[in-house]
């Protein structure tokens, strides 16, 4: 049960995470949020796509990121999200602790020990 | 592929997630799908993706909503609250729930402020103008005093001294009697020529309305009743600007006209009798003998009407010595003398007063159209929380209780609204000074103090409690069980069935009404004016440039002024672009004609007649200039001169009631010299409206400048020049053509005719802009309030709408069914607001020139502007309704 959880809680913190990352260099639509962190992790990070809209919405009505349609010319109007600084503060606390994390575990397993 | 069919079909059966999330994960949808088959995968393998994405989506819906930003709920105050701290309590919920819903509560505060504002610039100048008491002590003893004769037909303007005389001897009715007349003086001395306004006052004048000079005296009358003639009163700004304000001003010497007059005393700044601008009071003493004409001013007796002191006047002028013939020229009747006594207040504004009580009106109506609109408006949202009203009273709280909440939410924005409205009229009367015409009476008295600021706020209240009155009374009859259970599933036709919409329906007509009375007084005032200012004066006031040139008597006599203008026409006629020059004793628009009576032979019957005419001098120029109408004969030419027969030339009026059948060629024993000379009749020219275009036409008659061998004996003669171009451009060559001829004297009153026409129009002008103002703010009231009404109305039928869409309904069909219900209140409203004009027109007629109050273009014209407004207004809901799809609301 407990081990339920924190696999719930570490998922759902983790893509938090990633979307604020990739939104912290620029703007991004959902599709191109889903393909970055497939490309960028090579597949290694096992991610539901079903969850990314869900999860920008929550974002979003937290105020943490903002999403606004744009048209460019030529194209159909696509719905843009940017890092607000809200996002921005928690982005950094979502670090730390990650950063803590890992450096905790790396003491503990020697992660880079190889 | 259509991606956006193809996800809401996989949300199909459940919660469909709004039409801008679908969209987004449409695109998601379709840039998987191609960039699978960018890949080189195979359809079916890419669509299969596709579908398990969409399989993954719709299994937890809930999860795709983007919920706008909300603040935190406003929690209402407990039930059982009563007393001061539910009060506060109402007033807390009632604070939280307007910032809550800050359109709706601009929307209200706008249309109140402006309903406010309105009603209180327009009270404001009312109250100061028509009834706030003049500054003077007892004002409301104090009248003034207007002699005319029996029989007369000209407007009265004036008293006569031998009335004057013959009442100021010990009379009973009255306390005091004064006269004056006013004059323009040019005052030399420490710095440049300057010309000011000065009054010639008769000593008991300025005691008889209570004033005090603020340094020194009033007039030093002497012991046995005299009166020292060289002795003058300045104003407060004259003292200061010439004398530095000092005490040693008194008994200082100033000039007046070339005359020397010994400073006594000083006025208050707040005196401005009889005008703001009058900078001088000197000693006027009303003689006996002859008839001479000034203002005058009476204090009744305590518990003395009007009517008694007028019977008075009347028995002592007519006991008074007859000064002859001379009666006649100046009133055109010898009858018995007729005096009119007015409150002194009445006589000052009595020209304004329909006109402000009307606009007085027109600003009530607007206000009750923005009352309605907000009561329409309170009312839909009153509608909206029958919820929140339900639950509270199925958790205690009485109807009562509900009510007190909404009558507290109402007054608050009525008062919110209401100090907007005093904030915006503040503003409004600062500048009014500027934008009422110059000869409005009593512009000073007109302020925002705390009596307009009690009306203001009080009317707010008024009409909060109004608009908050049906809400009220809604929330009391709130029944339970059915406004938990529609919860917005209207039945069909519920839109028009509730009360609810019926009273904001009710509301709508009213609105429309007020705006169609508003409208159509606007359009009667507005095509008046457009009549009043395209009337035909007989005269032409294009390209007209024209100006007063004063040569005083003290250093012109008669006939060097006469050589004077000459020499400035001649000079004027050689300057390229002017047409025509010409000098005259008058000018339409100025006042100051001679008038003259003399008894002749009639041609007609060889009897009698006795004409009285006013007397113009004018130069050859002048029919040119003015581009008068010669119907018969011939004007004056440069060879009409002293040497030539004696020649005149009189108006259609003249000739037609003292003439015979041939005009031309008779004769009028109106010569040049002393009138005992006879002088030929050598044109007729048409008639011309020296004053208000509504003002009779009197006999007039000519006399050629060229023949007076007396000279020219006006001291301030007017100057007319015609213009090939902009009139206006004249000016600076004018001036340097009258400082060639003499550096001392300055040109006064330098306006093109046109500039004279509209100034003289300001009044009707301002009136129509006003009430047209107003009318276009009810118009708009009544336009968006309606587009309000109906679009609640078509989402209330959605579901009727959408029934008789799949019933077989074209869209054509259900934007009839809109409109008929638009129309139907339109049509009703317009029926009332025209009825109602038509009842109220009598007191607009007053006010008009050229159309009468049943216009029927006004009427017409308002109809089809009203229609077409409503149009407008049902645009937007009724294409609304025409796309309601059946499938969605009826699921």
């Amino acid at each position: 049960m407990t081990t339920h959880l924190l696999a719930r809680e570490l998922k759902r913190g983790s893509t938090e995470l990633l979307v604020l990352a990739l939104l912290e260099e620029q703007p991004r639509h959902g599709y191109d949020i889903a393909r970055l962190i497939d490309e960028r992790s090579q597949g290694s990070i096992v991610y539901q796509v079903a969850s990314l809209y869900p999860t920008l919405y929550r974002l979003e009505n937290r105020n943490l990121i903002e999403g606004r349609w744009v048209e460019k010319a030529g194209q159909r109007r696509r719905r843009y999200y940017r890092l607000l600084p809200a996002g921005r503060k928690v982005l950094a606390s979502q670090r730390s602790v990650w950063e803590g994390f890992f450096a905790g575990l790396d003491r503990v397993v020697h992660l880079r020990q190889a | 592929m259509d991606w956006n069919r193809i996800v809401r079909e996989a949300f199909d059966g459940r919660l469909t997630p709004d039409a801008d999330v679908i969209e987004e994960l449409a695109q998601h949808a379709e840039s998987g799908y191609e960039a699978a088959r960018a890949e080189g995968i195979g359809k079916d393998e890419a669509e299969r993706r596709v579908r398990e994405l969409l399989q993954a989506w719709s299994t937890d819906p809930t999860m795709l909503t983007r919920r706008p930003r909300r603040p935190p709920a406003v929690v209402p105050p407990k039930a059982s609250a009563s007393g001061l701290a539910g009060f506060w309590g109402d007033l807390r919920y009632a604070l939280q729930l307007m910032r809550r819903q800050w359109t709706h509560t601009l929307v209200v505060v706008l249309t109140m402020a402006l309903g406010i504002g309105a009603s209180t610039v327009l009270f404001s100048v009312v109250y100061g103008v028509l009834v706030r008491p003049v500054p003077w002590p007892d004002a409301d003893r104090l009248v003034r005093l207007y002699e005319t004769r029996q029989g007369s037909t000209r407007p009265m303007r004036f008293m006569t001294n031998v009335t004057f005389l013959a009442w100021a001897d010990k009379p009973a009715t009255i306390e005091s009697i004064g006269g004056w007349s006013t004059s323009r003086m040019t005052l030399t001395g420490t710095t440049d020529a300057e010309r000011v306004n000065v009054a010639e006052v008769t000593s008991e004048l300025m005691p008889l309305l209570g004033a005090r000079a603020t340094v020194g005296q009033l007039f030093d009358v002497g012991p046995a009743g005299t009166l020292d003639q060289q002795q003058v009163v300045i104003d407060d700004r004259l003292w200061r600007e010439r004398f530095g304000g000092r005490r040693d001003a008194l008994g200082q010497v100033l000039r007046l006209d070339a005359a020397s007059y010994r400073i006594v005393g000083v006025m208050a700044p707040s005196f401005g009798f009889p005008t703001r601008e009058t900078r001088a009071w000197i000693p006027f003493v009303v003689k006996p003998g002859g008839i001479s004409m000034f203002q005058a001013i009476a204090r009744l007796r305590p518990g003395v009407t009007p009517a008694q002191a007028e019977a008075e006047a009347n028995a002592r002028g007519r006991a008074a010595p007859d000064p002859g013939l001379v009666v006649v020229a100046v009133f055109g009747s010898k009858g018995p003398v007729q005096m009119s006594v007015t409150p002194l207040v009445e006589s000052m504004t009595g020209e304004v007063r329909p006109a402000l009580l009307l606009l007085l009106v027109a600003a009530g109506l607007l206000l009750a159209a923005a009352t309605a609109n907000v009561a329409s408006l309170q009312l839909a949202r009153a509608m909206n929380r029958r919820r929140e009203f339900a639950i509270r009273a199925a958790l205690g709280a009485g109807g009562m209780r509900l009510a007190r909440q909404l009558l507290v939410e109402n007054a608050l924005v009525g008062l919110v609204g209401g100090g907007a409205g005093l904030l915006l009229a503040a503003w409004l009367v600062r500048g009014l000074p500027s934008l009422l015409p110059s000869d409005f009476p009593r512009i000073s008295d007109i302020a925002i103090d705390w009596r307009v600021a009690a009306f203001s706020i009080g009317l707010s209240l008024a009409a909060s409690i109004l608009f908050g009155l049906a809400p009220a009374l809604h929330a009391g009859r709130i029944k339970l069980a059915p406004s938990l259970a529609e919860d917005g599933l209207a039945p069909v036709g519920g839109g028009t069935r509730t009360a609810t919409a019926r009273a904001r329906l009710l509301l709508m007509a009213g609105q429309v009404a007020v705006a169609a009375v508003l409208l159509l007084g606007a359009a009667v005032l507005g095509r008046s004016f457009l009549a009043l200012i395209s009337a035909d004066r007989g005269y032409d006031p294009s390209h007209v440039l024209t100006a007063r040139l004063p040569l005083p008597d003290a250093t012109y006599t008669p006939v060097r002024r006469a050589a004077a203008l000459g020499r400035v026409l001649d000079h004027l006629k050689r300057v390229p672009g002017i047409t025509a020059a010409a000098v005259s004793t008058g000018l339409p628009l100025l006042p100051g004609d001679t008038l003259a009576a003399f008894t002749m032979r009639s041609p007609r019957d060889g009897g009698t007649v006795q004409v009285h005419t006013s007397i113009r001098h004018v130069s050859p120029g002048y029919f040119a200039a003015l581009r008068l109408r010669i119907r018969d004969g011939r004007g004056f030419t440069e060879s009409d001169t002293a040497a030539a027969r004696a020649v005149v030339v009189v108006n259609r009026v003249f000739a037609r009631r003292y003439l015979g059948e041939t005009p031309v060629g008779s004769r009028v024993p109106a010569g040049y010299k002393h009138d005992e000379t006879e002088a030929e009749v050598v044109g007729i020219v048409d008639d011309v409206s020296n004053g208000a275009v509504t003002d009779p036409v009197a006999p007039e008659l000519y006399r050629c400048s060229l023949q007076l061998s007396d000279g020219f004996d006006d001291d301030v003669p007017s100057l007319i020049v015609r213009t090939a171009g902009d009139p206006a451009r004249l000016v600076p060559v004018l001036r340097s053509i009258i400082g060639e001829e003499d550096a001392s004297v300055a040109l006064e009153s330098v306006m093109t005719m046109e500039n004279r026409l509209a100034t003289s129009l300001a009044k009707p002008r301002l009136y129509a802009i006003l009430l047209g103002a107003f009318a276009v703010f009810a118009l708009a009231i009544a336009g968006v309030g309606l587009f309000g009404v109906l679009s609640r109305i078509v989402s209330l039928r959605a579901r009727e709408i959408g029934v008789r869409t799949a019933l077989g309904a074209t869209p054509a069909d259900v934007v009839r069914l809109v409109l008929k219900q638009a129309l139907a209140v339109t049509i009703g409203g317009m029926a009332v607001g025209l009825a109602l004009s038509a009842a109220l027109g009598r007191y607009v007629s007053k006010l008009l020139y050229g159309v009468t109050q049943y216009d029927p273009v006004s009427y017409g014209a308002v109809s089809i502007m009203l229609v077409l407004v409503v149009l407008v207004a049902c645009i937007v809901p009724a294409r609304r309704a025409a796309r309601i799809d059946p499938a969605r609301v009826l699921r």
